[in-house]
């Protein structure tokens, strides 16, 4: 008995020891990044455009191209997943060649990012003459996303009690009205969180934009889908490897990274507030 | 009138089903008792073709509803559901209000009239026997009702799409013995418009409220007959150690 | 074996129990009447309390069952056909005990030829057979032992209509012994009511084995 008591103790407090460990780390990166780029932050920074080689002035272009790149990559990549993961749990049936879809999704979601960057400039870029711009960004953007929006959407899907789905055919529902009216709206909570969670990752997204969007210096804004852009990410890794003075734009790097994590952490956020409000309105977890 | 004429289904190479006749008459109550896996629910389940939903189920032999074999080529099945009403086992109310939950049937039927809706909802609801409770907030969420009224919801939006034939799927069996009371009444009322066929695990609900029993083992209908016959003087064998609970 | 067949077990055995009361009050009462013993008249009363206990118990048994156990089918007929049983070995108790008062009144001894003519001796055996005869069938739950009480009852019914005439003629013949042969008259009439009760207790259990109704119907008219 008190054997048992002590190996409870012990197991429990190295569980709490790790828990704390991953935390503490969490917040010494966040305030580094804080404490480093808060002072270089303010309204000027966020809105004008960078000069003197990006040692000076702001990284307005910057934020704006990586507005664009999320916006454009999910008009693309979310109607396509969702539909494909609606498809996937909705009317495949069991057989071999869903399960090698399924393999498929999976093993796309864990190619790296550089790759799509690669294919994204050959087929975009090249092939299909788009040059480098927010039209072939966008699209090597939303393939990256694409695994994880299906997955997310087959998954909410999945999540639905298959009594629902025979409570609306029993009123003579057909299949489509179903999923429209019924599945759905139950697996929206979790399908925006999907969503919303892989804005986040588009916008942190360095190397697919690398050969097919991103601008080194570009001090102005894009008027069309065929222009380049600035990237939060890709200033970020520019200003701190391969800038005109590296060490003069030491401050701005640190800004960058703030701003970009800020953005970051203001989706995740979003996310499982949109997540609770909805499922509070459905009333089903 | 529900009629089965050698009906066999499989599921794969499993044969669920064998060679089942029987009938139903109209307004009436039947029960279908037997032990887990004996075919009662899949038997319920062909009455509205609801297994057509399991990939992999063959089925032969035929379904009369009112004459008419639901199982021809030509059978709108989408028609056929709406004319035989299905409650499950677990209350299933869409997470919608409780005005919409009943108005859903009649919207996928392509119904537009919002005066007729409105109308219909009342009645299934009054139907029910939910109405007193409910009349007030029809906005609220379906989910904000309690278990046993999440169930009489569930009986009042099949109810809303008229329909001639009602199939429950263990109605009553997560519901507390209130609740449960409520549901057999309700079964008792309705069964003056509708016939009722009830699957239950539960044989004194099988004797309260059917007219006809049938019991149902290893995917044969070993026995159909008047409630009374069966609870007091069944004759086969099997059936009888299967009421008194002598089984296996 | 289940915890319901259990309790059923219980429940014959105490039932039982009653089939073996009542059988020894009656034969008590047949050998107490020959040979006017009122110790052993004496005895049929003790028993009676004894028999009266017994069928409060049963019925409470069957009370608790029925709340208890819902039972349905044979279970249920079972039962049913218990609680009758018990209330017609009640009453026949209560028949043996009638007879052993009245012997306690008594003060002679009664007239061999009396009891000869009016074939009661024969009478009386038949109906202490006819119990003992029920209650195997019920032990063994045996529908035709069962059966076999119709055919054994047509004697008793026989006895009994014969016996008005056959105590007039012995009134008439000796009217000193008019009050003993009166006496015997009532006592043919309850071992006729007794061969009554050994007939319900053989419907009782041929409807709970075979679901048949029995009562009423021509065939033991």
């Amino acid at each position: 008995m008190k054997t048992k008591k002590i190996s409870e103790f012990i197991a429990f407090n190295i569980f709490r020891l790790l828990s704390l460990i991953i935390v503490l780390v969490l917040v010494a990166i966040l305030s580094f990044i804080v404490v480093r780029g808060a002072s270089v932050i303010n309204w000027e920074f966020l809105t004008a455009m960078p000069e003197e080689g990006m040692t000076k002035g702001g990284i307005f272009p910057a934020i704006v191209g990586t507005i664009c790149l999320v916006g454009g990559s999910m008009l693309f990549a979310f109607p396509l997943g969702v539909l494909s993961g609606i498809y996937m749990n909705e009317y495949m049936r069991a057989t071999w060649f869903k399960r090698f879809m399924k393999l498929m999704t999976n093993n796309l979601a864990g190619v790296p990012s550089i790759v799509f960057g690669l294919f994204g400039m050959s087929l975009f870029v090249n092939t299909l003459g788009f040059g480098d711009s927010i039209l072939a960004g966008s699209l090597t953007l939303g393939l990256l996303s694409l695994p994880v929006i299906i997955r997310t959407t087959e998954e909410a899907l999945k999540s639905i009690d298959n009594t629902y789905r025979e409570g609306s055919y029993a009123l003579g529902a057909t299949k489509l009205q179903t999923i429209r009216r019924v599945v759905l709206p139950m697996a929206y909570p979790n399908i925006i969180t999907g969503f919303i969670l892989s804005v986040g990752r588009v916008s942190g997204e360095t190397a697919p934009i690398l050969f097919t969007v991103a601008a080194y210096f570009l001090p102005k804004l894009p008027s069309g889908i065929f222009d380049q852009v600035m990237a939060l990410p890709y200033h970020l890794y520019v200003i701190t490897t391969s800038g005109t003075d590296v060490e003069a734009s030491r401050g701005m790097a640190y800004g960058t990274a703030l701003v970009l994590i800020m953005m970051v952490l203001v989706l995740n956020i979003t996310a499982t507030i949109v997540r609770k409000k909805l499922n509070k309105k459905l009333k089903v977890n | 009138m529900i009629e089965s004429k050698n009906l066999n289904l499989y599921y794969g190479q499993y044969h669920a089903l064998k060679n089942i006749s029987l009938s139903m008459p109209a307004k009436t109550v039947t029960a279908l008792i037997g032990p887990s896996g004996c075919g009662k629910s899949t038997f319920l389940r062909t009455l509205n073709r609801m297994n057509d939903l399991i990939p992999g189920v063959k089925i032969d032999g035929e379904v009369l509803i009112d004459g008419k074999n639901i199982y021809k080529d030509k059978m709108d099945i989408d028609l056929l559901r709406k004319k035989v009403g299905m409650v499950f086992q677990k209350a299933n109310p869409f997470p919608k209000s409780i005005f919409e939950n009943i108005a859903y049937g009649l919207r996928v039927n392509g119904v537009r009239d919002e005066s007729f809706i409105k109308e219909r909802v009342e009645k299934s609801l009054k139907q029910a026997a939910l109405w007193g409770e409910v009349k007030d907030v029809l906005k609220k969420s379906a989910l904000a009702l309690s278990g046993g009224q999440q169930q009489r919801l569930c009986i009042a939006r099949a109810l809303a799409v008229e329909p001639q034939v009602l199939l429950m799927d263990e109605p009553a069996s997560a519901l507390d013995p209130i609740s449960t009371s409520k549901i057999e009444e309700l079964i008792h009322e309705l069964k003056k418009d509708f016939t009722i066929a009830i699957v239950t695990h539960n044989m004194q609900q099988a004797a309260r409220v059917s007219d006809y029993t049938a019991f149902f083992y290893l995917g044969e209908l070993v026995e159909l007959d008047e409630t009374k016959t069966i609870f007091i003087n069944p004759k086969k064998e099997q059936t009888q150690n299967y009421i008194t609970g002598r089984f296996g | 074996m289940t915890h319901l067949e259990e309790e059923l077990k219980a429940l014959k055995k105490e039932v039982t129990i009653m089939f073996m009361l009542v059988h020894a009050q009656l034969a008590k009462a047949n050998k107490a009447l020959h040979e006017l013993d009122k110790d052993l008249a004496h005895e049929i009363l003790l028993t009676e309390k004894r028999v009266n206990a017994q069928e409060l118990s049963i019925d409470r048994d069957c009370e608790n069952f029925l709340a208890l156990y819902n039972p349905v089918a044979v279970d249920l007929r079972y039962i049913l056909a218990v609680l009758k049983i018990n209330s017609n070995l009640e009453r026949t108790g209560d028949i043996a005990e009638g007879i052993a008062r009245f012997l306690l009144e008594s003060e002679n001894s009664f007239d061999k030829k009396l009891l000869e003519e009016t074939r009661l001796t024969q009478m009386f055996d038949i109906a202490v057979k006819m119990m003992d005869d029920i209650s195997e069938a019920f032990e063994q739950e045996n529908t035709a032992m069962a059966r076999s009480i119709f055919r054994q009852d047509v004697f008793l019914d026989e006895v009994n209509r014969a016996a008005n005439k056959n105590i007039a003629a012995y009134i008439l013949a000796n009217p000193a012994n008019s009050e003993q042969a009166l006496h015997i008259l009532s006592t043919i009439r309850k071992i006729e009511r007794v061969g009554d009760q050994a007939k319900n207790i053989a419907e009782e259990i041929i409807f709970y084995i075979e679901a048949k109704v029995l009562k009423h119907s021509k065939k033991n008219a």
